[in-house]
């Protein structure tokens, strides 16, 4: 193990974007870093708000069109290497959004995350359990420790 | 040189924030226009995350509708999925079985609970003190395993169905024993923290006197909720409704419209809760909790308000066919908007972020808008 892997390791950085959900996941991924009844901060798994130091990006919702560009924008703007973790059902395929507009080209929705940017783990569920997410945030992790 | 001075005019400034911004968990847009470091004007924009299902909803039968109300706020699934079946039950003239009635109280008031321990955590976060927010989560976990047994699920848990409640969301002695240890458990976790709360002089020093608004303005704002009755003024559309008859309790009020004040609302507002839980799970009457017998008919637009944990919730929605047709929500956030800005007014530009979350705001419950407005 390198040097750098090994203190990657030891302070993994979780940045939440919410790009137009119900709310209901995000609270539960920062009542599960947060809350110490499940403490993601035990194993060195921090919540920061700022892309720039930043390693894994959560990304909770169903993109709306005015979300798309800060959403790429934050994906930018978070250095390598770095892991992208899609959460709940809206995430992964639109959830109850996905035909809001029928057959028509949707003018609100920008689709699931997969449209915009590479998604690396995904977590179903509506909403997510706290379980799962510490599941696909452990299932990220070798992303970034295996990575020079 | 000299002329330059004495002509010089001071540039009001403007610090934006958003739409997606550290300090803030949800999109919106805050713009501050400040002067030597006070807010004179703060104008917000909300309409970010705008998904429209109010639009998914028209044409839906009334049954897959109101299940996809739940999906409007992760915070108040069950308040919006209970106003949807009360507004077809107004229409059709169903009558829903009193079990069921004490039944959706309860879990009503669960989630007040959990909402209130939710906004007192973020409070907490945004003052800065992590430790009082950690605690209130862990306290918060007792409600949501509570919602998590009766439910099924931890956050999307809503229990009203067409006519009463889902039989997934029957109570039996276990349930019920198992609310009962909770309510000890919740009253006497937050009153302690409640005691140190308020013992603590560095977080009173930093709330009290910010973000203040009068009653008299918080009446022209058309404020609801806590966020009203934190300035003083006795509203609580629960004295009116006719589900609450059965329950003794006392709408709180506050004085001063501070964060403080705000703050201490929902403490006591828990333990109003928990006194409304205990006399349901006391009194809980024997019977179905479904009733089936009711016809489907055509009805014009049809409204209902009920008390939520933010405050007054709309809906309104016509039938044709079994189905929904010209739906509209109006959610308390969205009143609360006008309040958020005024708090801001006339603090230092530091105490904007508190201002702004001491009125419990919701961006999803609230970006209802049919028309989206450009940013």
């Amino acid at each position: 193990m390198s040097l750098k892997s090994y203190s990657r390791g030891r302070a993994v950085h979780v940045m939440l974007v919410y790009t137009g959900g119900c709310n209901g996941c995000d609270i539960e991924i920062v009542n599960c870093i947060l809350s110490p009844k499940f403490d993601a901060e035990q194993y060195k798994v921090f919540l920061t708000w700022n892309p720039r130091e930043a390693d894994v990006l959560v990304v909770t919702g169903p993109v709306t069109k005015h979300n798309e560009q800060p959403l790429r924008e934050i994906y930018n703007a978070i250095p390598e290497p770095k892991a992208v973790v899609a959460a709940g059902a809206c995430a992964l395929m639109g959830g109850v959004y996905k035909n809001c507009h029928g057959d028509i080209p949707s003018e609100e929705i920008a689709g699931p995350v997969d449209n915009i940017i590479p998604v690396d783990a995904k977590v179903p569920g509506c909403a997510v359990r706290p379980q799962d997410i510490v599941a696909g945030l452990v299932s990220a992790l070798p992303l970034l420790l295996n990575a020079d | 040189m000299d002329d330059n001075k004495q002509n010089r005019t001071v540039i009001e400034a403007e610090i934006p924030m958003g739409p997606v911004h550290p300090a803030a968990l949800e999109p919106y847009r805050l713009r501050l226009f400040v002067e030597d470091e006070i807010v004179r004007d703060a104008e917000m924009t909300v309409g970010v995350n705008h998904r429209g299902v109010e639009r998914i909803m028209e044409g839906l039968p009334v049954e897959k509708a109101n299940s996809l109300t739940e999906k409007i706020c992760g915070i108040c699934s069950n308040s919006h999925i209970w106003n949807s079946c009360r507004t077809a039950e107004i229409a059709l003239g169903i009558e829903v079985p009193e079990r069921a009635n004490y039944i959706r109280i309860i879990m009503e008031e669960l989630e007040r609970l959990h909402s209130h321990l939710l906004y007192l955590a973020h409070g907490n976060e945004v003052l800065g003190h992590e430790t009082f927010s950690m605690r209130l989560f862990y306290i918060r976990e007792t409600v949501m395993d509570l919602l998590g047994m009766i439910g099924g699920n931890r956050v999307q848990y809503g229990s009203a169905v067409l006519g009463g409640v889902r039989p997934r969301c029957q109570l039996d002695e276990m349930r019920l024993q198992k609310i009962r240890e909770g309510m000890d458990l919740i009253e006497e976790k937050v009153t302690a923290f409640a005691d140190r709360f308020v013992s603590d002089p560095m977080i009173m020093s930093r709330i009290t006197g910010v973000g203040v608004i009068s009653s008299k303005d918080a009446l022209r704002l058309a404020c609801s909720g806590p966020t009203l009755r934190a300035t003083g003024v006795a509203k609580d559309l629960r004295t009116d409704m006719p589900e609450y008859d059965p329950f003794e309790f006392d709408v709180i009020t506050q004085d001063d419209g501070d964060v403080k004040s705000q703050l201490l609302m929902r403490v006591f507002e828990n333990f109003e809760a928990i006194k409304i839980i205990r006399q349901a799970v006391r009194d809980l009457p024997e019977g179905p909790i479904t009733n089936r017998s009711w016809e489907m008919q055509d009805t014009p637009i049809t409204k209902s308000y009920i008390e939520v944990p933010r405050g007054t919730l709309y809906h309104s929605y016509a039938l044709e066919d079994g189905r929904v047709r010209n739906c509209v929500i109006r959610t308390p956030s969205m009143a609360n908007i006008g309040a958020m800005q005024y708090a801001c007014i006339g603090h230092h530009i530091t105490d904007a972020q508190l201002s702004v979350v001491q009125c419990d705001p919701c961006f999803t419950c609230t970006d209802r808008a049919i028309e989206i407005i450009k940013i």
